[in-house]
């Protein structure tokens, strides 16, 4: 006798198939725009993102120096490619005072989305992500969202029903 | 698995920088990001940090790296599965390697691509 298998329900969006719990810091302690780094990368260590945060760092700080990946209104989006990182992967941060990080509008930075991905050729799905997430907190009700947010799940749910939109 | 030698995790860093400097030089990569809002215009800075992680690496292990350059987007590719993530083709058991006084390197016997296993 056979029996059926349910396929795993595909992802709707880019966003809704990489958030993880494990990639959420709901309270950082950093207070400067090296040290937010510092601690958004070590994160990915633990989630089996990267074993090599000291070249991931040296890396994020280099796209920094090209131009501020924050975009205003209290939102950063740090992102690069590298060889040492083992899957793409997108780590969410909060950070309740706000840090300076560089912003177009002057503004304290209170939400990070770092943005990784293996250097692998052209990665369409790496784009899209970036393209995703900064559409989805241009939107003031979105942003609210992500503030107000009081687990993952609340997160996850504000990302993933703004990219679908 | 062990971490990557020291010489070899300096080459993947310059390639990853190289890699960053490609995309800020390319004009549809640039423009796309110019259009979320991100700004590449700084190169200088990062040409300055190439040239120093560069001056860390072993001259001929930089050379080949420079030489393989010409032909390959990635000279320091992955190796998952025994299968060379640069030319896609299978390793045999024994993979060739290249040795410089500084370095053991293993190659991709088909494209010579440089490999490493995270």
């Amino acid at each position: 006798m056979t029996t059926a298998t349910a396929a795993a329900p595909k992802p709707a969006t880019a966003i809704e198939g990489i958030l993880r719990s494990t990639l959420y810091l709901p309270n950082l302690q950093a207070r400067r725009k090296t040290s937010v780094l510092e601690e958004l990368v070590q994160a990915l260590v633990p989630a089996g993102v990267t074993r090599y945060p000291a070249a991931i760092l040296d890396l994020l700080a280099q796209r920094e120096a090209l131009g501020s990946t924050a975009i205003g209104k209290g939102i950063a989006v740090p992102h690069a490619r590298s060889a040492l990182i083992a899957e793409r992967a997108v780590l969410v941060a909060r950070s309740v005072r706000g840090i300076d990080f560089d912003a177009p509008d002057g503004k304290p930075v209170q939400l990070f989305f770092l943005i990784v991905a293996p250097s692998v050729g052209q990665d369409p799905i790496y784009l899209k992500l970036l393209a995703d997430i900064v559409r989805a907190v241009r939107l003031t009700k979105v942003r609210q969202r992500l503030a107000e947010a009081p687990d993952f799940a609340a997160v996850q749910e504000a990302l993933v029903h703004a990219a679908a939109e | 698995m062990p971490p990557l030698s020291e010489q070899l995790q300096a080459l993947v860093r310059l390639q990853d920088i190289d890699l960053l400097l490609r995309e800020a030089r390319d004009p549809k990569l640039a423009g796309e990001e110019a259009r979320l809002g991100f700004a590449l215009e700084n190169l200088g800075t990062v040409e300055r940090t190439r040239k120093r992680l560069a001056s860390q690496i072993d001259d001929r292990l930089l050379q080949t790296y420079e030489r393989m350059s010409q032909r390959f987007d990635r000279v320091v590719v992955s190796v998952e599965h025994r299968v060379c993530q640069g030319c896609r083709m299978g390793l045999p058991t024994s993979s060739a390697s290249r040795s410089s006084p500084e370095v053991t390197l293993e190659n991709c016997q088909n494209c010579g691509r440089i490999l490493y296993r995270l």
